[in-house]
């Protein structure tokens, strides 16, 4: 794979750690534990979410279905909010976390303006820009991000995707998987087994005339 | 255009929209120095005496807006006073690849160099007002282009995501860069002028309808890009299509046909070419008052239509 690296010192080949996320949407109930775990654990603001389940109703009676997309940032490979940010306020990390350094941002909100995903906000007691970094502090001490932690169906699984013995590696390689906006070349790393096709459509089931997006502070 | 089965979204959390009102009067801002610029730099090019005055109030009018302009983004910005984090110009401290960094580096030369090309053109020192001018004809061209790049950049936003951006951008730059060209000349001809000779203010006079022509030229240009830019959008994706049902007949059908299209464009379009209108003062300066609305609106509803079309 392209993205081994050469281990210095041992001389064995060591892969690159690369986080993902698996939402396996069978297994989803829509009880928004996710959405309120994360807002616990880092402190989200009021009416801002850096996780949170989109709930959509299909069909005419009888023939009808609810599904659940729970969002998160895509932490993408390639990451449009990176190349746009002028300060270097957004970085990635080695392990395929994109993160926003809080003593750079300026707040010019435009990797708000360029995420194809709508995953940043500002933070307006902070005032600047925050996402969902997949609780790197969380990582960092050897624990799962807190929405993994807390859904009840076991339907997030996050590990390295580039460790073949991972659990989401093995479930990755037997399940068909989608991502939201392939097209866009931003290769997204968090993946949907049985996701609705309605539901991950931005425009289907909303009067686009009377979309009520959260006012600035 | 009923679905075949129904789809509702119950629950959903679309964040704030990122761009408002201070970003679209930052790019009119920069689009009426740049467009009063270039008229300026052809007026002091073209090298006829009459032309002179045009230079001069171009001259004034470029530093003035581009002074204006970025205050915008300064009350944009959540964290104004860390403005200087986009000018340390350190490596591992600014992005390069960024187009806000093309802008800052933009935004304070072509300020400087505008206020020197004013300095000369004002002192009468042609050698110099040329050299200044063919110097600052990029930098003004770039200072407005590289606004279209932040938006095609901007690759989540289907309106935005276009190679025409940037062409657009200065293309509308030029025509409310004329239009307030043609204000302030006439404003200059009617109250400025009064103890000119008739002659002079016949040869002044003229040279206001050729500046007509030049509007009328210009916002042609401007509607034949919107055209191919609104075609082509309705045909594209499935998000380009609703930004352009929000345009075409939505939420900002007001300000972008209404406003933009018709009262912007197609009436200014006539007033300056239907021979009995063309001629007179009042007529024109009501065509640029027209113009100058109409690219606002412009700038508004590709700022802020552009980001309404919900994206998760």
């Amino acid at each position: 794979m392209s993205n081994d690296v050469e281990e210095p010192a041992g001389g064995e080949k060591k892969r690159r750690v690369r986080y993902g996320m698996l939402v396996d949407l069978r297994r989803c109930v829509g009880c928004q534990s996710c959405s309120v775990a994360c807002k616990s654990e880092n402190e989200v603001p009021l009416g801002k979410f850096r996780t949170w389940v989109k709930v959509v109703e299909k069909g005419r009676y009888p023939d009808v279905s609810r599904h659940f997309l729970p969002s998160f940032c895509n932490n993408c490979e390639k990451p449009i909010c990176n190349r746009n940010c002028p300060v270097k306020a957004t970085y990635v990390r080695d392990d395929g976390i994109v993160m926003v350094n809080m003593h750079r941002c300026i707040g010019c909100m435009y990797c708000m303006a360029s995420c194809p995903y709508d995953v940043r906000y500002i933070n307006p007691l902070r005032k600047i820009v925050q996402k969902c970094h997949w609780c790197a502090h969380r990582l960092d001490a050897g624990l799962l991000p807190a929405c993994v932690e807390t859904c009840l169906g076991r339907a997030l699984i996050f590990g390295d995707i580039n460790d073949p013995n991972s659990e989401i590696s093995q479930l990755l390689a037997t399940n068909p998987v989608v991502t939201l906006k392939p097209e866009l070349g931003t290769q997204p790393h968090v993946f949907y087994i049985g996701a609705d096709a309605d539901t991950m459509d931005p425009t289907r089931g909303v009067d686009i005339d009377h979309v009520h997006f959260h006012e600035p502070y | 255009m009923e679905p075949i089965s129904p789809v509702t979204v119950l629950y959903n959390a679309p964040h704030q929209i990122p761009f408002q009102l201070p970003i679209s009067q930052y790019f009119y801002f920069t689009g009426l120095s740049a467009g009063s610029f270039v008229i300026s730099v052809i007026a002091v090019l073209g090298g006829k005496v009459e032309y002179k005055p045009l230079g001069k109030i171009g001259a004034i009018l470029a530093p003035l807006c581009l002074i204006l302009a970025p205050m915008n983004l300064l009350v944009d910005m959540t964290q104004p006073a860390r403005f200087w984090h986009l000018m340390t110009y350190l490596p591992g401290y600014v992005n390069w690849k960024s187009p806000i960094t093309y802008g800052v580096i933009l935004l304070s030369t072509y300020p400087i160099s505008a206020t020197i090309y004013a300095y000369f053109v004002y002192a009468g020192n042609q050698k110099y007002a040329k050299i200044f001018a063919i110097l600052g004809i990029p930098l003004a061209i770039s200072v407005h282009g590289y606004t279209g790049f932040i938006l095609a950049l901007g690759k989540g936003r289907a309106l935005w995501n276009t190679a025409l951006m940037p062409t657009l951008f200065i293309v509308s730059a030029m025509v409310s860069g004329i239009a307030l060209m043609i204000i302030m000349a006439i404003l200059r001809n009617v109250f400025f002028m009064k103890d000119a000779t008739e002659e002079e203010r016949e040869k002044d006079a003229t040279l206001i309808h050729g500046l007509g022509g030049f509007l009328g030229a210009a916002i042609i240009t401007d509607l034949f890009l919107i055209f191919n830019a609104v075609l082509v959008i309705l045909t594209s994706s499935k998000e380009a299509f609703e930004a352009a049902h929000l345009l075409l007949w939505g939420k900002f059908a007001l300000e972008f046909v209404g406003i933009e299209i018709v009262l912007g464009g197609l009436i200014p379009l006539f007033i300056v070419f239907y021979p009995k209108t063309k001629s007179s003062f009042k007529w024109l300066s009501f065509a640029s008052v027209l113009t100058m609305v109409g690219i606002f609106a412009m700038r508004f509803t590709v700022v802020v239509g552009g980001q309404s079309v919900p994206l998760h």
